[in-house]
């Protein structure tokens, strides 16, 4: 049996939804590390970007910021936001975009701004940095987040950026140039959305839970199929290959 | 052709701080880990700035410092943390306080703003932030954060985003030679934008070279002097942060500079050592150590 950590079951588990010959917003962490795995094992040809505007990036050190210098040797061009953002990004050009979440409601809007009240916070989040314009127009959204039961709740605390909003059709209201959240990724399960209604759904669950724990570990309503598989384990060429993409364990070695 | 002369916009960083008033907007180059000014940073605090607007996507480091010493009270950008280390806390204290409004955009719709500055048009259509709280809630800007409307063209929804127009930008390159002309290296973010939105331009370069250098290689030049006020030469302008094929990030430091942020004591301890502790940029530089800066020099190339 191959033995692995939390971390680097979730990076294979991102991973396998990178598909082949698809522009990738990358970012940094688990993201980063499962599109450059994804590009050493089933998608060669997957252009990895950061916005910060390093394209087609084949960095030889794990970057910490999406502006960071290690993100620059070997990529093809290094530009700008607007190029990324704009361009690329606004233009209809990404296939799929990640994002992280402090909180998640049953259409996939997102929360990263504040936790408690907009007027009185009690807590000031990073942002939305570019996560509102790529869950805005990337053509598929790949969440993932630690798994919590009060990070998945009916109503945000501020909405940064877009799911499926309200349901049917309210991406389209807006004339959103993406096709919104495909996938949510935790440590416990991944869930997808229910094509006619938007609402959040239990797609697998990973080795070690049941369907239960999942909804004893979300405030929302999940909608369960009738079979629901356990996620697949990595294998042990990829996590070899993890590891020689970030031989210091930069994020490898990160909750172990 | 007769050689005009050529004139010489270097001051010293002192002198430029002093043309910020308080009360001013700044918008602020660099992004991410990547060329933040925060030499700059240190010197509006040292000479006691106040009420700054300060005007980007997502500086780290730089906007702890400006929201902790009480230097900016007003922040208009799309992002705040330090990567892969953690929140900003001085700012998330600030904000507590009610000592510092922040007003919350996405990265292109602050770069769209800073285009829209610089092309002198009043604002800039965008994709994003509809159907979100970040259209239906706002703070000082009020009704005038952005607009919701149906394109006269289409008829479909957008987003308006105001330009701006600051009394200054703030940008740092790698290299300027005294007229101002300056080339950056590896990403360019949103300062080329941003370095023509601003009313008056800084430039703060790590080196001065030479005018014939500039013409040898003008496809470097990301900004024309033409664009540019005034000059400020100096090294290390970015540490604790990095300078593309100049030098690495101080990881140690910023773990230090971050740990410290977690609380009130902590980061007057940095601000008393490392910022009002010291008479000038070179004192912060003497003070983190020589031995230190050196071994932070990128090696190509790889560029850090």
């Amino acid at each position: 049996m191959v033995q692995y950590t939390k971390i680097e079951f979730l990076i294979a588990c991102a991973s396998s939804h990178v598909r082949d010959g698809e522009n990738v917003f990358g970012g940094t962490g688990m993201p980063l590390l499962a599109a450059l795995l994804a590009k050493e094992t089933h998608a060669p040809r997957s252009n990895l970007i950061s916005e910060a505007g390093f394209i087609d990036a084949r960095p030889r050190n794990v970057p910490l910021s999406v502006a960071d210098t290690r993100y620059y040797f070997g990529c093809a061009a290094s530009l700008g936001l607007i190029e990324t953002l704009g361009f690329l990004l606004q233009g209809g050009r990404i296939d799929v975009g990640f994002l992280g979440a402090a909180q998640l409601d049953e259409y996939g809007n997102i929360n990263t701004s504040y936790i408690g009240p907009y007027d009185a916070p009690k807590v000031k989040l990073p942002g939305s940095g570019g996560g509102n314009d790529i869950a805005s127009s990337a053509k598929r959204l790949i969440i993932m987040m630690s798994h919590d039961k009060r990070k998945f709740l009916k109503k945000l605390d501020y909405m940064t950026s877009p799911g499926h909003l309200e349901g049917p059709g309210s991406r389209e209201k807006w004339s959103m140039v993406g096709k919104g959240p495909e996938v949510v990724i935790t440590d416990m399960c991944q869930m997808d959305f229910d094509p006619e209604t938007k609402k959040i759904r239990l797609m697998s669950v990973h080795p070690g839970y049941s369907v239960q724990d999942i909804l004893d570990n979300v405030m929302f309503d999940l909608i369960v199929p009738d079979d629901v598989p356990t996620t697949p384990e990595p294998t042990q060429e990829q996590i070899d290959i993890m590891h020689k993409l970030d031989p210091n364990g930069i994020y490898l070695a990160k909750g172990e | 052709m007769t050689e005009a002369e050529i004139e010489d916009k270097r001051i010293t960083l002192e002198e430029a701080v002093k043309l910020v008033s308080d009360g001013d907007g700044l918008f602020w180059g660099g992004f991410g880990y990547q060329r933040p000014p925060i030499a700059f940073a240190h010197e509006l605090v040292r000479q006691k700035k106040r009420n700054l607007t300060i005007y980007t996507c997502g500086s780290e480091v730089d906007l702890e410092i400006m929201a902790g010493a009480g230097v900016a009270s007003r922040f208009e950008i799309a992002f705040s943390a330090i990567e892969a280390l953690g929140l900003s806390n001085n700012i998330r204290r600030r904000v507590s306080e009610g000592a510092l409004q922040v007003e919350d955009y996405t990265n292109l719709a602050m770069a769209m703003r800073f285009l829209g500055g610089a092309l002198n048009v009043p604002f800039m259509p965008i994709r994003s932030m509809m159907g979100t709280d970040m259209v239906n809630l706002a703070r000082y800007r009020g009704e005038n954060k952005l607009k919701v409307i149906d394109c006269p063209f289409t008829g479909q929804k957008i987003c308006l985003v105001p330009s701006l127009q600051p009394e200054f930008s703030i940008v740092h390159v790698q290299r300027v030679d005294k007229s101002g002309n300056a080339q950056i290296d590896g990403i360019v973010g949103e300062d080329i934008e941003g370095s023509r939105c601003g009313k008056k331009l800084i430039i703060l370069a790590e080196e001065l070279i030479d005018e014939t250098e500039i013409r040898t290689h003008p496809d470097q030049t990301k900004i024309p002097a033409t664009y540019v006020d005034h000059i400020v030469v100096l090294p290390y302008i970015a540490h604790p942060m990095m300078c593309h094929d100049y030098y690495d990030y101080d990881l140690e430091h910023l773990m230090m500079f971050h740990k410290l942020t977690k609380t009130e004591e902590g980061w007057r301890e940095y601000l008393d050592n490392h910022i009002l502790g010291v008479e000038d940029h070179f004192g912060y530089l003497d003070l983190v150590g020589w031995e230190r800066l050196n071994k932070l020099r990128a090696t190509r190339p790889w560029g850090y």
